[in-house]
């Protein structure tokens, strides 16, 4: 049961009966106030009992399955009454604070039995992963307004909210660049990455030592009788490579760096990876581990494969937990056995919290490519640089520290055989797509 | 938030089941808190019962009453006298007191709240023999002791008795707690005067003729009644003395009867007839807006929120660490490794490369003198905090010096590895 603001304003305009009485007489003023508020209160049961019964009512939802984060979202509730009166309800939805709803999440409908209403709340969540409603909260109020039944009923219903995704800003330079890279094609020299595309006639300015002898003799010229033509090898950059990212989602992926936490950047680094890779025709796997297997999504290719990864970010956050990195080199194996890309996006800005990941990466790079990728703290360059007094020296002292400890890991990593990719949180997705451009264009996938 | 009125209409569509109830229906709410509203239930009949058997008792907790055994109470008193013989009476209207004041009983009145007025208390005095005033407040006095005046507290026990009255005589001395008179040359004309005296302050007992030709006693505080305070010094003595004078004893203690209705007129009758009622109103709307705004609108929704940990926490640890320990030669290490390898990086010198070789090949690079620029970058130890921060800053402005020295080279960075480009 609820009142409402009405049935206090009748509550308090019980004054003027009181106050005439009191003009008379006191008691009659003190009869005035109790007969007014038998007055009311009865008028307040009778607007209860006429009240439509909040529990008769069903909720369809008609919800988007998926949104990206920072996008509006429509999310509709059909009220429909299934009971014999008329009802008058104020509806709160239950969404999380995070789902964002816009306004007060008050909603007045006015529903005549066996009919139904649809509102619409309009979401703009502020976090990643699903974001739910469990139930839905009634208020009935009697044709009177003064006293409403209330009930909560259960209404579950969820929105998937994606990875932003902000850098597939960067994707159309570097499908350029890949493009470009692809354009060479025929290239004619032969070599580390790169494969048999088809052989062709030799036009001039051909480089002559590629030349396909063999197919040269096979090849009568039509046209001049007893000539042969010269036949061309043509070679194209190699396809079909294996490329695993695996996300590290462990404590260190909590940090939060320029505004942005680890694990995000790491999200928006493998999408681009991913989108770029899968444009070059590379097969894409992608693995988010700490202790235990979080999330995987395998063998998927094309627009599927990007829809796929950005459902499973969707529902993984950083855990307070130290990285298991020994299942790694497992998890690698159960994707592929060939020779793979494997990228770690993970913290490697300390010797401590890196000491795991360099003792399995050994078994990594005797079998695979490996770059770690992971997000320096711009903040710390800017005050390793400040001396303005004894604060901010000692501040710049322990920054270069941190500094010093990065380059420490990150010498070591390479000296391990894998690479490394270190930048700020907007600059890494580009750095890291960059780099998988440079060794495609090497041949070193 | 916005309600689209243009909905589909359907039809008395049966086959809809509705919506799961959260919110227990209120039958189920009274079943499931059954046992709470049993215990709430048991609580107030209890209560209801204590109140019922307790209810003769009401003035139990009455000061000084005859048949009171707290600490205030005076039973004890009481008690004793009857055992001694004392016809005791306790009485709570003036007419009986004054029938029994007639008839020669001692009358020992304590007016709490003021009760009695002027002219009761002058008729008491008049027609008692021996009348012993408790605590007597200021309209007491003026009917019964004109010149006699009440005076605050007394500082500790009273030992100086200082008069006459057999009582006091045999108490010789009163505890703490007791509250004084002063008597004019008036009241001393007219034969009162003062016993257990406290220094200048005033009299803790006043004796004097009363109208009749009875005595009155006026005893400053309750202290040497109570049942508390009765065994401390002389209390009993004087207690037992003043009150047991005689075979018959009055407790006088004025009750609601003897209210006197011609008082004053009191706030109720001076404001206006509604002023009370709208008052209690404001109080009822004050409840119903409460409920009103209070009541939730539904549970509470629960959200897990993710785990965020800003990263520079742990360099700014550090920098208070060092601060903390003063640790400036190993803060300016920090710096100097830094600059050391920028240094050797941008020189373009091997990794093999001494810190000697890159002084050297600072000094040269920038046309200072090798020895100071070995001193920026290796050897000179930060005495104080000043020279931590001139050290850090030439350290700085060295780097910047080599970096400036090269700035037509460094401004073609990583033209050379384009990627794609194959010889």
């Amino acid at each position: 049961m609820a009142l409402t603001g009405r049935f206090a304003l009748l509550v308090a305009l019980g004054v003027v009966p009181v106050v005439v009485a009191g003009f008379s007489s006191a008691p009659l003023a003190w009869l005035a106030l109790v007969g007014w508020l038998l007055l009311v209160v009865g008028a307040g049961i009778i607007d209860l009992s006429l009240a439509a019964s909040p529990r008769a009512v069903a909720f369809p939802r008609e919800l988007p399955d998926r949104v990206r984060l920072g996008e509006p979202v429509a999310s509709q509730l059909t009220v429909q009454n299934l009971g014999g009166r008329m009802l008058r309800a104020t509806v709160r939805d239950g969404w999380e604070p995070s789902a964002g709803v816009a306004g007060a999440n008050r909603t007045r409908l006015a529903i005549p039995a066996g009919e139904r209403r649809r509102m619409t709340l309009h979401l703009v969540p502020t976090r990643r992963g699903d974001r739910r409603t469990q139930q839905v909260t009634l208020r009935s109020a009697g044709p009177l307004g003064l006293w409403a039944r209330q009930a909560t009923l259960a209404a579950p219903g969820r929105v998937r909210v994606l990875p932003p995704f902000h850098s597939r800003v960067h994707l159309p330079s570097r499908l350029t660049r890949l493009r470009e890279l692809d354009g060479r094609t025929p290239l004619l020299i032969r070599g580390q990455g790169t494969e048999f595309d088809s052989i062709r006639d030799y036009v001039r300015g051909d480089d002559v030592r590629s030349i396909d002898w063999r197919a040269t003799a096979r090849h009568i010229d039509p046209e001049v009788p007893g000539n042969t033509r010269l036949m061309v090898r043509t070679w194209r950059p190699e396809r079909d490579r294996r490329i695993v990212i695996v996300a590290d989602t462990s404590r260190t992926a909590a940090a939060r760096i320029a505004d942005e936490p680890r694990l995000d950047t790491s999200y928006e680094a493998a999408l681009l990876l991913a989108a770029l890779a899968s444009h070059a025709g590379d097969r894409v796997d992608f693995l988010a581990t700490d202790r235990r297997p979080r999330g995987r999504v395998h063998g998927a290719s094309g627009p599927d494969l990007l829809a796929r990864m950005v459902d499973t970010m969707a529902g993984i956050d950083a855990e307070l937990v130290e990285a298991d990195w020994t299942l790694v080199p497992g998890q690698v194996r159960a994707v592929t056995s060939r020779h793979a890309f494997v990228v770690l996006l993970t913290a490697a800005d300390s010797p401590g919290s890196a000491r795991g990941l360099l003792s399995v990466l050994p078994q990594l790079t005797a079998r695979h490519t490996v770059v770690v990728a992971s997000v320096a703290d711009p903040a710390m360059l800017e005050t390793s640089r400040l001396r303005g007094d004894l604060d901010e020296v000692y501040g710049a002292a322990a920054a270069e520290r941190g500094l010093l400890d990065g380059e420490r890991v990150g010498a070591a990593i390479r000296r391990l055989g894998a690479q490394t990719v270190t930048a700020a949180p907007h600059e890494l997705p580009p750095a890291l797509a960059d780099r998988y451009l440079e060794l495609k264009a090497a041949g070193r996938l | 938030m916005t309600a689209a009125p243009p909905a589909t209409a359907a039809g008395p569509s049966t086959d809809v089941a509705p919506a799961d109830a959260i919110t227990p229906t209120l039958r189920a709410n009274l079943r499931r808190r059954r046992i709470w509203i049993v215990f709430a239930i048991v609580l107030v009949l209890g209560a209801i019962s204590l109140l019922v058997i307790r209810g003769g008792g009401g003035s139990a907790g009455q000061r000084l009453g005859a048949d009171n055994p707290a600490p205030f109470g005076a039973k004890a008193l009481v008690e004793v006298l009857g055992s001694h013989g004392v016809e005791v009476g306790a009485v709570d209207d003036f007419d009986t007191a004054l029938t029994s004041a007639k008839s020669g009983a001692t009358v020992l009145v304590f007016d709490e709240f003021g009760l009695l007025d002027e002219q009761r208390l002058s008729r008491l005095a008049m027609f008692a023999d021996r009348l012993v005033v408790v605590e007597p407040g200021f309209a007491a006095l003026e009917a019964l002791a004109p010149g006699v005046r009440l005076a605050g507290a007394a500082s500790g026990a009273v030992d100086e008795v200082e008069c006459e009255l057999p009582a006091a005589e045999r108490a010789g001395s009163l505890s703490t707690g007791q509250r004084l008179f002063t008597l004019d040359d008036e009241a001393t004309a007219d034969g009162w005067q003062g016993c257990f005296r406290d220094g200048d302050h005033g009299y803790a007992v006043a004796t004097g003729p009363s109208s009749g030709d009875g005595r009155i006693v006026l005893v400053g505080a309750t202290t040497p009644f109570e049942n508390g305070r009765i065994t401390e010094r002389g209390n009993a003595a004087l207690a037992i003395g003043l009150a047991g004078a005689s075979e018959e004893l009055v407790w006088y203690l004025p009750g609601p009867l003897d209210a006197d209705p011609g008082q004053a007129p009191t706030l109720g009758e001076l404001t206006p007839g509604w002023v009370s009622p709208v008052l209690a109103l404001a109080v009822v709307v004050t409840v119903v807006a409460g409920v009103w705004r209070g009541r939730r609108f539904g549970p509470l929704v629960v959200e897990n929120l993710p785990v965020h940990v800003p990263a520079g926490e742990t360099a700014l640890g550090r920098a208070r660490l060092y601060a903390r320990s003063a640790a400036r030669t190993h803060a300016l290490d920090q710096l100097r490794l830094g600059a050391i390898a920028r240094i050797a990086s941008s020189l373009r010198l091997p990794r093999t490369a001494d810190v000697a070789e890159i002084a050297a090949a600072a000094a040269v690079a920038t046309g200072r003198d090798p020895g100071q620029v070995r001193a920026v970058l290796v050897e000179a130890l930060p005495t104080g905090d000043r020279e931590l921060v001139q050290l850090a800053n030439a350290l700085d402005d060295l780097e910047h010096a080599v970096h400036a020295t090269l700035a037509p080279e460094t401004s073609t960075p990583q033209a050379a590895d384009h990627p794609g480009r194959r010889p």
